[in-house]
């Protein structure tokens, strides 16, 4: 797929490299995943690295008629939240109730965002980078247990 | 009678693992449902991050417990592209043997697992006696069964046995024998069976696009896509196959697609056990490596779809984040979808249909 058309409508908002699309401002980010919807038929992975203090948000959309993918990579401070994409893609509700889960992450306008993979009342974000073996979780874990 | 809430699972011995099912029900009609999953979660990605790159080895193992080769694989691969690193060919064909063998291994438990919930314990025998045939190859090859742990970086632990065809060739004829006339007469070409499955759980192409559907399920529904094919990755590209796919999309339809996978990969590794090549099966890396800061993705056909992984590396010995796209995690997404409308004595085949494995659901 071409990916000089995105340059063509979004100019200096998105740097892309490859099939990597860099978005400068998240406030970009629903505008260009309908232009992307338009092309692509699914959300593929959404990948979240935490690097302190932002999280890098990384969407990864493929189709079915062929092989293309293309990337869409966006910055958010780890405070902030982000527009949800699962009215557009609707493979992206879990995902981002994964996102949620795991990092703590807060979409936006998400239809049901709730934990999926841990208990509801568990404490904290696990996959963030400055999370904490407290007490609190190691009996949760069963790690204090003594046999 | 009004609408009941009809709760099923977690520990239920026909959910294929730890899946909750609560489907609303009115008479003998499912209207719809909602999915709750986790209760096999066991942190997986965390661990990653936690572990050397080639100690996180046995946990692939353990991440999709019904097809651990094909997953090994994938995450050597994913390091192999992020350390830039290529493989030698005779490595390159053995991971298409393994590959196929255990694609053949997870589908015969498949086969044996929906005949079960049919009520056809026949099949249920029948495949876990073949699968038993392929399994002690996988244990002269590797030493293990379930959890092999025989791939590493840079191509596999140990070569292949001596006198590794005479093994394999015989069993490959027995295997295909058997499919194509005992498992014909007591499934696919059997009148029951056929009433069980015929029409039973649709699952149109708009859902498979919808959810990300890939895999089995996929070309049941009509679409031709095969990574195999339309991306070749190792040998598949000098291998002579066909991808099966079938228009209904019922439950039937699912079904034939893995009956005819099995008969392909057969193919596969008849011509590629023939194709063979000496030499060096390693291009051996040391045990603990650092990979400079890289992104790395990489996707493989499994046994249930499209598996992906995608590597963040910090220069470190330890990987910055990795994460599992495990193609049944999609597929039971839209199962809410798929089993709307169905007969609720239909709602246990069309789960087992779609086979899923929780294991690699809840990573």
């Amino acid at each position: 797929m071409d990916l000089e058309r995105f340059r063509e409508r979004f100019g200096d908002k998105v740097k892309i490299d490859k099939n990597i699309l860099t978005l400068a401002d998240k406030k970009d980010l629903i505008r260009v995943v309908k232009f992307v919807s338009k092309y692509f038929d699914v959300l593929y992975m959404l990948i979240v690295v935490h690097r302190p203090p932002k999280f890098e948000l990384n969407y990864i959309f493929s189709r079915y008629q062929d092989q293309e993918i293309i990337q869409i990579k966006v910055e958010i401070s780890d405070k902030e939240n982000i527009a949800s994409i699962s009215n557009i893609f609707k493979s992206a509700e879990w995902e981002e109730r994964e996102a949620y889960d795991m990092f703590g992450i807060v979409f936006r306008d998400h239809p049901d965002l709730r934990r999926i993979l841990l208990p509801e009342d568990w404490p904290g974000h696990p996959m963030r980078k400055d999370f904490v073996v407290t007490e609190e979780i190691k009996h949760w874990t069963g790690l204090d247990l003594k046999f | 009678m009004g609408e009941i809430e009809l709760n099923i699972g977690p520990v239920h011995p026909a959910t294929h693992g730890v899946l909750r099912l609560k489907a609303r029900v009115e008479k003998d009609t499912v209207l719809g449902g909602d999915v709750e999953i986790g209760y096999l979660h066991r942190a997986m990605e965390k661990i990653a991050e936690q572990r050397l790159f080639n100690s996180f080895f046995p946990n692939v193992d353990k991440l999709e417990y019904v097809s651990a080769l094909n997953w090994e694989i994938l995450y050597a691969s994913v390091l192999e592209k992020a350390l830039g690193i290529d493989i030698p060919p005779r490595a390159k064909y053995i991971r298409v043997i393994l590959a196929e063998i255990q694609r053949i291994m997870s589908h015969l438990i498949f086969i044996g697992a929906f005949g079960q919930d049919l009520g056809n314990i026949t099949v249920f025998t029948w495949a876990l006696r073949e699968r038993e045939l392929l399994m002690d190859i996988v244990e002269k090859i590797s030493g293990g069964r379930l959890a092999p742990m025989y791939l590493r970086v840079g191509g596999t632990e140990y070569d292949l046995p001596e006198g590794f065809d005479s093994m394999i060739l015989p069993v490959l004829d027995r295997l295909e024998e058997k499919v194509n006339k005992d498992y014909k007469a007591v499934t696919y070409e059997n009148s029951l069976f056929k009433m069980r499955t015929k029409g039973v759980g649709v699952l149109t192409r708009d859902t498979v696009k919808k959810y990300g559907i890939t895999g089995p399920n996929m070309r049941a529904s009509g679409i031709e896509r095969d990574l195999r094919r339309s991306e070749p990755y190792f040998v598949y590209d000098s291998l002579d196959f066909d991808i099966p796919v079938e228009d209904a999309g019922d439950s039937y339809a699912r079904f034939m697609v893995r009956i005819r996978e099995i008969q392909e990969s057969i193919k596969i590794l008849r011509q590629a056990v023939r194709a063979l090549p000496k030499g060096n099966y390693i291009n051996k890396q040391p045990w603990m490596f650092k990979i400079p800061p890289t992104e790395a993705f990489v996707r493989q056909e499994c046994p249930r779809g499209e598996g992906a992984m995608f590597l963040v590396t910090d220069g470190g010995m330890k990987a910055y984040r990795l994460k599992i796209r495990s193609p049944s995690f999609y597929t039971v997404q839209a199962m809410p979808e798929i089993i709307k409308g169905a007969r609720v004595a239909d709602l246990f085949t069309i789960i087992a249909s779609l086979d899923p494995v929780m294991g690699e659901v809840d990573r």
